[in-house]
């Protein structure tokens, strides 16, 4: 009797591939799962991340070293796809820990049992530990996929019962793909679901180190591409953008003083679609409408006191609550003083630290902002380096609703002068993210350097009609 | 108790005067809303000053001319500033790290109270319920000099400097200089020290109108502009 052959690498990576879904953002450590991008076709809109900050990209048409600037994981050069841009290393991580990498590729040196791995560079150089990114990664919400020889070349398990590597994370690998099998971690144990062409259950549990369960739909790989549309994020309107935000949501609307940067159509249509008990976060809760910030004389700035107005709002989390001038009392204020709305006052820029901790998958951190006030009371403080800091909690929405100048059908964002203000902060820090734009163009239409909110974060995209006006 | 004294108090502008003399060359600064505003029209010919503000902009420009007003260009306090070049626009958490990270070399604050120890209250006056408190937080306790900006007294003539606010902090321990329109007043490890007093303003008259004791300083002078 022959052994049957092991999967190849490309056929390994081909099976990674059916489990990553179009338009989400996939993580690809180095080794193995770099060759996963090599898989993607044309419209399969998968965003590949690279540890440099590389994200939508694909396998390199060009000559290695000839040009490319954006490199993979591993260090090899690759090309963006139209719609792929660029990230920083601390928003690579931010991203990451966020929970916007859906899926994770890594190639451990051993998974155990209970889903614990032990990344390769700990083999590789043991006492001489770099982890590099795949803490972060193994330890983000997103799915983990291990990509693995089924066993090392002297024909030892690397899959466990326990590892006898160090653990660089416990209990976070979802999925087990070798080159004789896929394995899922489930709560009960391992659980063998799928064995290579020729391979028997018998065979796979010889040569692994840790007790298999048989899954009843035990079946043989396959290595077909599974086809699914992307996700159209451009609405027809804003009332369809907005159809489903929920009695009682948490959410977040940009808006910094005066219109610009402010979303005013979404508004009216929030407005329009009429769910009350909303939490608003947002840099005020409108005060535009009284002081008119450039208004033309005689008409209302739309800002967040049309929702005040329509009851809708129960609470205001805000660094700028009322107006200036206490004579030209906002909706809001008239609000709070019949007792209807209730306030959490927010030094400005602990409201973007908190918005960006939640954004970023931080719970909370220490600011020296607000120290010693009446903000601090009830909060948690420290003393570091002699200088006393308070703990602020992060923040999150259900829904965001903000404005942007263009942005592509992928939902990647530039924004204009100081209309950024909370916008780019707000749009990773929500479940769904809406944005209003006065412009929507095709992929590779922006410069990808000079995109500020990658597409990763936007869910639904708006084109605010040529002639709405932010006043009415 | 202080008793009336009507002998006149030098106006807004001067006090801006004063205070732009203290600004750095090459320095990166943040200007409140009220006299502070003042501030960027008396910088002194020669030195350059790179605004920041809470709007998202490095380098922000003087205020718009009429008819020139661009909705994506505004300032901290909501007004239409110029475009000028070298300006760099960037996000609300990114415009506060930079001010709570020490990079903003100066910031100019209105001031209801500052106390003794250099405590400063300007964002809650208790009677409304309710403040706008907006980045004056984050600007106490991230700039390297708080630069205080404001009258000597309020409208009933009560003194703003005073031994220890009651009105609700903005923050602690952070104001270094006080501008007012009767003295330049340094807060030092000793205390308040009263460095310069408007024209025809004496140390003892000065003293009358503070709610702590200053130190005259041994080089007492006339508002130097």
């Amino acid at each position: 009797m022959t052994t049957p052959s092991r999967l190849d690498n490309q056929q390994m990576a081909q099976r990674v591939f059916q489990e990553l879904r179009p338009g989400s953002a996939v993580a690809l450590g180095s080794g193995l799962p770099g060759l996963v991008a090599g898989q993607a076709r044309p419209g399969s809109q998968i965003l590949f991340l690279s540890e440099g900050g590389g994200l939508g990209y694909q396998a390199s048409a060009a000559t290695a070293g000839q040009g490319q600037t954006v490199v993979d994981s591993g260090g090899q050069g690759v090309d963006l796809i139209p719609g792929g841009s660029m990230l920083s290393t601390i928003d690579v991580a931010a991203l990451v820990r966020g929970g916007y990498a859906g899926v994770v590729v890594l190639q451990p040196a051993q998974v155990s049992a209970q889903g614990d791995f032990s990344h390769w560079t700990t083999a590789a150089t043991p006492g001489l530990f770099s982890p590099g990114w795949a803490w972060d990664l193994a330890n983000g919400p997103g799915r983990v996929i291990a990509i693995m020889g089924h066993t090392r070349a002297d024909g030892s398990a690397n899959i466990v019962s326990q590892c006898t590597l160090p653990v660089d994370g416990a209990g976070c690998v979802d999925i087990i793909i070798t080159d004789v099998a896929v394995l899922r971690v489930g709560e009960e144990g391992l659980v063998l679901e799928e064995v290579a062409p020729g391979w028997q259950a018998g065979d796979v549990t010889a040569i692994t180190g840790a007790p298999l369960i048989l899954a009843s739909n035990l079946r043989e790989m396959s290595f077909e591409p599974v086809v699914a549309e992307p996700p159209n994020k451009v609405y027809s309107s804003g009332l369809a953008a907005i159809h489903d935000l929920p009695q009682g949501a948490t959410i977040m609307i940009d808006g910094f003083a005066g219109l610009g940067g402010m979303p005013n159509y979404l508004m009216v249509a929030l407005r329009d679609h009429g769910v009350g008990g909303l939490t608003l976060i947002s840099n005020t809760a409108g005060v535009a409408r009284v002081i008119g910030f450039g208004t033309p004389p005689g008409r209302l700035a739309i800002d967040h006191s049309i929702l005040v107005d329509n009851h809708q709002i129960k609470k205001a989390v805000a660094s700028f609550p009322v107006s200036p001038s206490p004579s030209r009392p906002s909706s809001f204020e008239l609000a709070l003083q019949r007792g209807e709305v209730e306030v959490e006052v927010v030094p400005q820029g602990t409201l973007a630290e908190r918005i960006r901790a939640g954004a970023a998958g931080v719970a909370a951190f220490y600011t020296p902002t607000a120290a010693g006030t009446q903000l601090a009371d009830g909060k948690e403080t420290r003393v570091f380096d002699g200088k006393e800091y308070v703990l602020e909690e992060a923040l999150r929405a259900d829904f965001c609703l903000i404005r942007g100048y263009k942005a592509d059908t992928l939902g990647n964002v530039v924004y204009k002068g100081t209309s950024r203000n909370f916008n780019s902060v707000m749009a990773p820090a929500a479940r769904i993210t809406i944005i209003e734009v006065d412009q929507v163009v095709e992929p590779g239409e922006l410069d990808p350097e000079e995109i500020v909110t990658p597409g990763v974060y936007i869910d639904r995209i708006v084109l605010r009609p040529p002639d709405f006006l932010g006043y009415e | 108790m202080t008793h009336e004294n009507d002998k006149p108090r030098l106006d807004r502008e001067i006090i801006a005067m004063r205070v732009a003399q203290e600004l750095p060359d090459g320095g990166y600064v943040n200007l409140g809303i009220g006299i502070p505003t003042l501030v960027s029209s008396f910088v002194p010919e020669g030195r350059t000053v790179f605004y920041h503000s809470e709007s998202g902009v490095l380098n922000c420009g003087p205020l718009a001319d009429e008819g020139e007003e661009d909705i994506d260009l505004i300032n901290a306090g909501g007004q239409f500033v110029k475009p000028v070049p070298g300006m760099a626009f960037f996000n609300s958490a990114d415009g506060f790290a930079m001010i709570r990270g020490g990079h903003v070399d100066v910031t100019v604050l209105g001031a209801h109270q500052v106390s003794a120890k250099g405590d400063i209250a300007n964002w809650m006056l208790p009677q409304r319920g309710v403040g706008n408190v907006g980045g004056a937080m984050d600007l106490a306790a991230g700039a390297k000099d708080v630069i205080v900006a404001m009258e000597h007294t309020d409208r009933e003539n009560h003194p703003k400097i005073v031994q220890v606010c009651d009105l609700p902090l903005t923050g602690k321990e952070c104001v270094s200089l006080i501008v007012t329109d009767l003295a330049v007043i340094r807060r030092t490890t000793e205390g308040l020290v009263l460095e310069e007093v408007a024209p025809g303003w004496t140390a003892e008259e000065v003293q009358e109108l503070t709610g702590a004791r200053l130190t005259v300083s041994p080089s007492l002078r006339e508002f130097q502009l």
